[in-house]
């Protein structure tokens, strides 16, 4: 009986140590997302294996299955997983605090602008590289316009004038988010230029005059001149929309352009999308511009070196100049720099840009570990200014409560007035 | 006589009514798979279209399907057979000795939410080094399959006299080979059901592995909500994934059906 | 012969034993797992490590009104959609339970909504109640009906995922009691029709009495599903617009992966698990006096 027992022993060992053995083979696991440059990374991947001779294992997801994968994975603390994507605004203040990023001492972070850098930066160190780069922009029918007579919106007045304009039954006047959480990020640019924020200081100020202003003024707009059912609508329902010839005025992030004049994709030709800065509030303009995307390194990574060796090689310039020429917005600043480059991307992807980097607000959320939540809440103030076209008498009430409760999971979490 | 061709048309037209309603969905799906994107989001909606099969190049071409396909298949197949053997016994034993509170405790595993299997399965799995295997998913299947398998076949068992056994175990056979050599024969169309029926669960389950399979493992409904990507919602694209999930199952389906059918006129002639 | 006797004394151990075991294996470290976290206050978003707190996550799940709106939503939704698949399935299964030409293919066709991913189901449904470009506007318009919003009001967003739900399950039920049909006996049929008893009497008091069992066995099956619903909210509607068709399984995801409260999202867990536990003992004490 002894003797079974201590060859079983033995053989599990043996087992132990060759599973070992298996594992020294140079093999890292990566998750994508389901994203342009996620799709560009995993089609190059080939390239870095016969180049450097270690195996990725590499898996991509769609974008909330990633952020419950790396969860389960991290909190578990049963994570195999070396390099992944990250949406450093969504999770990243979370992942830092569990301490899930590893620190990123060698990288050379000199080619990304500093208000780009903030969000990847905690305390003295850095822990994600910056991939993509998105900007709010006002997407519109030339043709359309051209019919009507008017001009492209500069400021507000001017763009809730062309929507009631444009707006009949067949063509909804404007399009925006209007699905709670979704409709967050695209708020925000709307509350900047109306000269509030979400948060301020660490603390939730979005029952502000200004913040209140502007999301009656969201709501009128989508209330009275939006698509049917846009409380319920995010970017994509609301993009075949548009592609369908349905929609006049869409503001959301730049990022789409690329979708909404493919001819596979639209009953709408290239030439009759225009693609224009977000308009002016009435006390600035400043449209949110921030990192969408970004790739890390896990803490819990057993192959740190071969993982920095993929990231190096995930962000290097080739790389991104790659991407810039597949119309996808890079956060590296010299491919902007580039005149070859710039010969092939997309003149009002340029323009956009060079006006949203000179203006713009780095954050498009409230930017918090519990941005979920955060979300969730200015979201039921999002859908109750369009359900009542701005007009609510709750609002303020509404405001004051959602408020309350941010600032109260703000001090749940220890960043009150941080 | 009249009266009857009368209640035989309304008969037919009731069946065709269930039949519209019940196909509907799928045709549209279909349809809309064959179609371009252009033509999907017209209105009014498109009848009368140039098929295109660009949609199912793209998902074939794109995405690994066979792979995902081959992998739902060895899942489902592995997991409910090895719930054939675990629940048959059980259910038998069940029915025959009135366990009503071993079902239930059975039946508790349909009971909890799926969500709260994730973290600690995780947490398993990983320690035992079964991530990434067949081994977890094929377990976690086996707690979907296992309970509708007992539940099915002990209503099952019950239906099936006491004395078919019992003559047996008169002339001297024991109650187990009993069960093996003159219940089980009888008891292949509630097999087939059940099995029909765990395998479906089985393939179309979404939560489970959503967390516990990765690369090598992804199952097909994964595969479909990947599809959903980050930058478009190609309605052409999901259609023709959807369908892609569905047809094999379909075709399985008909296979089954026949059993099905067959052993459901077995069992009306005489239990 | 001795070992034989022993095997069939035990029988009503031995043979469902290996079910049991695996059943407790695979589920007693997930039921301490969560029962342990409800007692905690584990947030992954304030990064630090948790601590016992009692019932205090309990406390504050059990009065937050959304909470409590979400349970009455997964009351509301299991029930109509069990109580509507119920009697359309058991109605189904008498229509065809007779010999009729294509009644294989008509069996087949309610195999098809079983086997459809629900899923994939819920992209389909999507597109086809889409306010703008779906088909089922065009459907009420092309009949002269107002056009919905469908699963985009908070007002109609239930009864049409319910409608899904109806579409997508009935034909299980249907399935379970056909076979239960086909399982019975003729004798008493045919002594009530010697008795003179109509089609309606015969069905009423003979032939729904005896399928009794495998009626409420299908319904049993259906209510757990139902009151877990979660693929098919999940790819249509996330929960929304707002909160309207969040249920607690929703909630307890969004809960887990979305706030990233453990503590609570395992409360939420526990009363969902509860509340399925309870409506199904409900529903097998009536299949115990159906039995009778």
């Amino acid at each position: 009986m002894r003797k079974i027992l201590v060859f079983m022993l033995g053989a599990l060992t043996s087992l132990c140590v060759s599973m070992g053995a298996m594992a020294q083979v140079k093999e890292i696991r990566v998750l994508l997302a389901n994203h342009p440059y996620g799709d560009l990374l995993k089609s190059a991947i080939p390239e870095f294996e016969n180049a450097t001779g270690i195996r990725v294992n590499v898996e991509s997801l769609q974008e909330s299955q990633l952020t419950t994968k790396l969860t389960t994975e991290f909190a578990t603390n049963s994570s195999s997983v070396d390099v992944f994507m990250t949406r450093p605004l969504q999770e990243g203040k979370m992942f830092y605090k569990n301490g899930w990023y590893e620190p990123l001492m060698t990288y050379d972070f000199s080619d990304y602008p500093k208000n780009v850098m903030s969000v990847s930066t905690f305390g003295q160190k850095s822990y994600i590289v910056p991939l993509v780069t998105e900007w709010q922009v006002l997407y519109y029918r030339k043709d359309v316009f051209k019919e009507a007579g008017i001009k492209v919106p500069t400021n507000f007045t001017e763009l809730e004038a062309a929507a009631k304009k444009l707006n009949s039954d067949s063509l909804a006047g404007i399009a925006s988010r209007g699905k709670g959480a979704a409709a967050v990020t695209q708020a925000s640019s709307y509350i900047y230029n109306f000269g509030g924020l979400y948060l301020d200081k660490g603390v939730a100020v979005f029952n502000s005059k200004p913040a209140i202003d502007a999301l009656r003024f969201y709501g009128k707009l989508l209330g009275n001149y939006g698509p049917k059912g846009v409380t319920s609508m995010s970017w994509e329902n609301i993009m075949p929309l548009f592609q369908a010839g349905k929609v006049a005025m869409w503001t959301d992030a730049s990022v789409f352009y690329g979708q909404i004049i493919d001819p596979a994709k639209t009953q709408v030709s290239a030439e009759n999308v225009g693609i224009a800065n977000f308009p002016a509030g009435p006390k600035m303009n400043s449209p949110f511009i921030v990192t969408s995307w970004g790739i890390a390194v896990a803490k819990q990574s057993k192959n740190k070196d071969l993982a920095m060796r993929f990231l190096e090689w995930a962000t290097s310039k080739e790389l991104a100049a790659k991407g810039m020429l597949a119309n996808i917005t890079m956060a590296r600043s010299s491919v902007w720099e580039d005149p070859a480059i710039l010969a092939k991307v997309n003149p009002g992807l340029v323009e956009t840009r060079a006006y949203a980097a000179k203006f713009g607000n780095p954050l498009d959320r409230p930017y918090m570990s519990a941005v979920g939540e955060a979300r969730d809440l200015i979201g039921e103030l999002i859908i109750e200014s369009i359900n009542t076209r701005g007009a609510s008498a709750n609002l303020e009430k509404m405001a004051k409560e959602k408020v309350a409760k941010v600032n109260e999971i703000l001090e749940d979490t220890g960043e009150y007035g941080k | 006589m009249k009266k009857k061709l009368v209640s035989t048309i309304f008969f037919y037209l009731l069946v065709t009514g269930i039949a519209l309603v019940v196909l509907f969905p799928f045709v549209w799906m279909l349809a809309s798979s064959f179609k371009t994107q252009v033509d999907i989001i017209s209105w009014p909606p498109k009848f009368i279209f140039s098929p295109t099969l660009q949609n199912y190049q793209k998902v074939f071409g794109e995405q690994d399907f066979l792979k995902y396909f081959f992998n739902s298949t060895i899942i489902g197949a592995v997991s409910v057979g090895l719930s054939l053997v675990l629940g048959l016994p059980a259910a038998y034993s069940i029915s025959r000795y009135a366990q009503k509170k071993l079902a239930v405790f059975i039946l508790l595993a349909r009971l909890m939410p799926g969500i709260s299997f994730l973290m600690p399965w995780y947490i398993v799995f990983s320690r035992l080094n079964l991530m990434d295997s067949y081994v977890a998913l094929i377990l976690s299947h086996m707690l979907i399959s296992l309970p509708i398998v007992v539940w099915i076949m002990s209503t099952y068992f019950s239906t099936i006299p006491r004395e078919m056994e019992e003559s047996a175990m008169v002339d001297g056979a024991t109650r187990q080979y009993a069960f093996f050599t003159i219940i089980l024969p009888l008891s292949g169309p509630g097999i087939i059901t059940a099995t029909t029926l765990s395998f479906i669960f089985s393939w179309n389950n979404f939560m489970f592995s959503q967390v516990l399979s990765m690369e090598k493992t992804k199952t097909l409904p994964i595969a479909v909500y990947n599809f959903v990507s980050y930058a478009e919602v190609d309605w052409g694209g999901v259609m023709a994934a959807a369908v892609a999930i569905m047809a094999p199952a379909i075709v399985l389906t008909m296979i089954f059906q026949k059993y099905v059918v067959k052993g459901l006129t077995m069992g009306a002639v005489k239990g | 012969m001795a070992q034989s006797s022993f095997t069939e004394r035990n029988l009503r151990i031995l043979f469902p034993l290996p079910a049991i075991i695996f059943v407790a294996l695979l589920m007693i470290f997930p039921v301490l797992y969560t029962l342990f976290l409800s007692f905690t206050n584990w947030n992954l978003t304030s990064g630090a490590p948790f601590s016992f707190v009692g019932f205090k996550s309990y406390a504050r799940v059990l009065a937050e009104p959304r909470f409590l709106h979400a349970l009455s939503r997964t009351f509301a939704f299991t029930f109509f959609a069990v109580v509507i698949e119920g009697f359309l399935g058991v109605a189904i299964a008498i229509i065809l339970n007779r010999a009729f030409v294509g009644k294989s293919v008509a069996k087949l066709m309610l195999l098809l909504p079983l086997v459809a991913t629900p899923v994939a189901v819920g992209i389909v449904f999507n597109l086809f109640y889409d306010p703008t470009i779906g088909l089922a506007n065009f459907m009420l318009q092309s009949v002269g009906l107002p056009q919905g919003l469908w699963i985009s009001s908070s007002a109609t967003v239930i009864p049409s995922l319910i409608l899904v739900d109806v579409w997508q399950w009935t034909p299980m039920i249907t399935l379970i009691v056909l076979a239960g049909l086909a399982g019975l006996s003729e004798e008493p049929v045919e002594a009530a029709r010697v008795d003179g008893a109509s089609e309606w009497q015969i069905l009423r008091y003979v032939t729904i009495p005896m399928v009794m069992p495998v009626i409420l066995t299908a319904v049993i099956l259906r209510l757990i599903d139902a009151l877990k619903t979660f693929d098919i909210i999940f790819a249509m509607t996330g929960g929304g617009p707002g909160y309207a068709s969040e249920t607690l399984n929703i909630l307890g995801f969004k809960y887990s992966f979305e706030y990233f409260r453990m503590g609570q999202s395992s409360v939420i867990l526990v009363v969902l698990f509860l509340v399925v536990f309870a409506c199904s003992l409900g529903i097998m004490k009536l299949r115990a006096a159906s039995e009778t």
